[in-house]
Protein backbone atom coordinates (compact mmCIF):
# COMPACT_ATOMS: atom_id res chain seq x y z
CA UNK A 1 0.00 0.00 0.00
CA UNK A 2 1.29 3.13 -1.52
CA UNK A 3 1.64 6.23 1.28
CA UNK A 4 -0.60 8.92 1.39
CA UNK A 5 0.61 11.83 -0.52
CA UNK A 6 2.25 14.96 1.63
CA UNK A 7 -0.06 17.01 3.45
CA UNK A 8 -0.82 20.42 1.37
CA UNK A 9 -3.00 23.21 3.39
CA UNK A 10 -3.89 25.06 0.26
CA UNK A 11 -5.18 21.48 -1.26
CA UNK A 12 -9.10 20.82 0.06
CA UNK A 13 -9.48 18.02 2.19
CA UNK A 14 -12.65 15.24 3.66
CA UNK A 15 -13.02 12.76 6.47
CA UNK A 16 -11.56 9.32 4.70
CA UNK A 17 -15.08 7.80 3.58
CA UNK A 18 -13.90 4.51 4.70
CA UNK A 19 -13.51 6.09 8.54
CA UNK A 20 -16.22 6.70 11.15
CA UNK A 21 -16.67 9.22 13.64
CA UNK A 22 -17.64 8.73 17.26
CA UNK A 23 -18.14 11.26 19.48
CA UNK A 24 -17.29 11.20 23.06
CA UNK A 25 -16.75 13.89 25.83
CA UNK A 26 -13.42 14.40 24.90
CA UNK A 27 -13.52 14.88 20.89
CA UNK A 28 -14.05 11.51 19.24
CA UNK A 29 -13.08 8.57 18.23
CA UNK A 30 -11.55 8.02 14.62
CA UNK A 31 -11.81 4.56 13.21
CA UNK A 32 -10.61 3.35 9.43
CA UNK A 33 -11.89 0.53 8.39
CA UNK A 34 -9.53 -0.19 5.78
CA UNK A 35 -6.02 0.24 7.47
CA UNK A 36 -8.02 -0.89 11.05
CA UNK A 37 -6.37 2.76 12.28
CA UNK A 38 -7.84 4.34 15.84
CA UNK A 39 -7.54 7.29 16.19
CA UNK A 40 -7.94 9.70 19.32
CA UNK A 41 -9.23 13.28 18.27
CA UNK A 42 -8.63 14.94 21.68
CA UNK A 43 -10.99 18.33 21.01
CA UNK A 44 -14.80 19.14 19.69
CA UNK A 45 -12.91 22.20 17.47
CA UNK A 46 -10.70 19.18 15.81
CA UNK A 47 -13.52 17.21 15.01
CA UNK A 48 -16.08 19.92 14.27
CA UNK A 49 -13.07 20.91 11.78
CA UNK A 50 -12.63 17.60 10.21
CA UNK A 51 -16.24 17.19 9.63
CA UNK A 52 -16.49 20.48 7.62
CA UNK A 53 -12.85 20.16 5.86
CA UNK A 54 -14.91 18.91 2.31
CA UNK A 55 -17.55 21.84 3.02
CA UNK A 56 -14.00 24.19 2.30
CA UNK A 57 -11.91 25.34 -0.78
CA UNK A 58 -8.58 24.68 1.11
CA UNK A 59 -7.32 23.30 4.77
CA UNK A 60 -6.03 27.19 5.30
CA UNK A 61 -9.56 28.44 4.49
CA UNK A 62 -10.56 26.15 7.09
CA UNK A 63 -8.42 26.84 9.91
CA UNK A 64 -9.40 30.52 9.39
CA UNK A 65 -12.41 29.87 11.62
CA UNK A 66 -9.86 29.59 14.21
CA UNK A 67 -7.88 32.09 16.34
CA UNK A 68 -4.96 32.54 14.63
CA UNK A 69 -2.37 31.36 17.56
CA UNK A 70 -4.23 27.64 17.70
CA UNK A 71 -4.36 27.40 13.75
CA UNK A 72 -0.40 26.22 13.80
CA UNK A 73 -0.77 22.97 16.06
CA UNK A 74 -4.69 22.47 14.06
CA UNK A 75 -2.80 22.21 10.93
CA UNK A 76 -0.19 20.00 12.58
CA UNK A 77 -2.79 17.91 13.75
CA UNK A 78 -4.83 17.43 10.59
CA UNK A 79 -1.43 17.15 8.93
CA UNK A 80 -1.01 13.91 11.29
CA UNK A 81 -4.28 13.11 10.28
CA UNK A 82 -3.59 13.04 6.83
CA UNK A 83 -0.67 10.70 7.70
CA UNK A 84 -2.76 8.37 9.40
CA UNK A 85 -5.88 8.74 6.41
CA UNK A 86 -8.09 9.98 8.54
CA UNK A 87 -8.24 12.77 6.22
CA UNK A 88 -7.96 12.36 2.45
CA UNK A 89 -7.25 14.97 0.00
CA UNK A 90 -10.28 15.60 -2.62
CA UNK A 91 -9.80 13.86 -6.10
CA UNK A 92 -6.62 12.25 -4.73
CA UNK A 93 -8.04 9.11 -4.04
CA UNK B 1 -49.79 12.71 61.41
CA UNK B 2 -46.07 13.59 61.22
CA UNK B 3 -45.37 16.67 58.98
CA UNK B 4 -43.95 15.54 55.78
CA UNK B 5 -43.29 18.77 54.36
CA UNK B 6 -39.70 19.30 53.74
CA UNK B 7 -37.63 22.49 54.08
CA UNK B 8 -36.19 24.41 51.61
CA UNK B 9 -32.24 23.79 51.65
CA UNK B 10 -30.36 26.97 52.88
CA UNK B 11 -26.98 28.52 52.58
CA UNK B 12 -25.08 29.11 49.72
CA UNK B 13 -25.80 27.23 45.75
CA UNK B 14 -24.11 23.78 45.34
CA UNK B 15 -22.00 23.76 42.83
CA UNK B 16 -23.18 21.07 41.28
CA UNK B 17 -26.17 23.32 40.77
CA UNK B 18 -26.12 27.16 39.74
CA UNK B 19 -22.48 27.89 39.83
CA UNK B 20 -21.37 25.27 37.29
CA UNK B 21 -21.80 26.74 34.14
CA UNK B 22 -20.28 29.79 35.57
CA UNK B 23 -17.20 27.83 36.80
CA UNK B 24 -17.18 26.35 32.96
CA UNK B 25 -16.56 29.62 30.99
CA UNK B 26 -14.34 30.69 33.44
CA UNK B 27 -12.23 27.36 32.98
CA UNK B 28 -12.66 27.67 29.05
CA UNK B 29 -11.38 31.68 29.64
CA UNK B 30 -8.42 30.34 31.19
CA UNK B 31 -6.72 27.78 29.09
CA UNK B 32 -7.42 24.72 27.23
CA UNK B 33 -7.77 21.18 29.20
CA UNK B 34 -6.01 20.13 26.39
CA UNK B 35 -2.71 21.39 25.04
CA UNK B 36 -2.78 21.86 21.45
CA UNK B 37 0.55 19.55 20.87
CA UNK B 38 -1.88 16.97 22.05
CA UNK B 39 -4.53 17.15 19.55
CA UNK B 40 -4.19 13.22 17.72
CA UNK B 41 -3.67 10.19 19.56
CA UNK B 42 -3.13 7.08 17.55
CA UNK B 43 -3.53 3.90 19.47
CA UNK B 44 -2.22 0.31 17.83
CA UNK B 45 -4.78 -2.08 18.24
CA UNK B 46 -3.41 -4.66 15.98
CA UNK B 47 -2.70 -8.15 17.33
CA UNK B 48 -5.19 -7.08 20.57
CA UNK B 49 -8.59 -8.90 19.35
CA UNK B 50 -9.35 -12.05 17.91
CA UNK B 51 -12.43 -12.08 16.87
CA UNK B 52 -13.61 -11.20 13.26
Amino acid sequence: MSPPPAFDATRRYRLHPQVALRPEPFGALAYHYGNRRLVFLRAPELVELVRGLGSRPSVEDALSSLPEARRPAFQRALASLSRSEVITEVGGD
Amino acid sequence: MPDTTTMAPSGPASPIGGNAAAEAADHEGQGLLVEDDMLVEEISIDGMCGVY
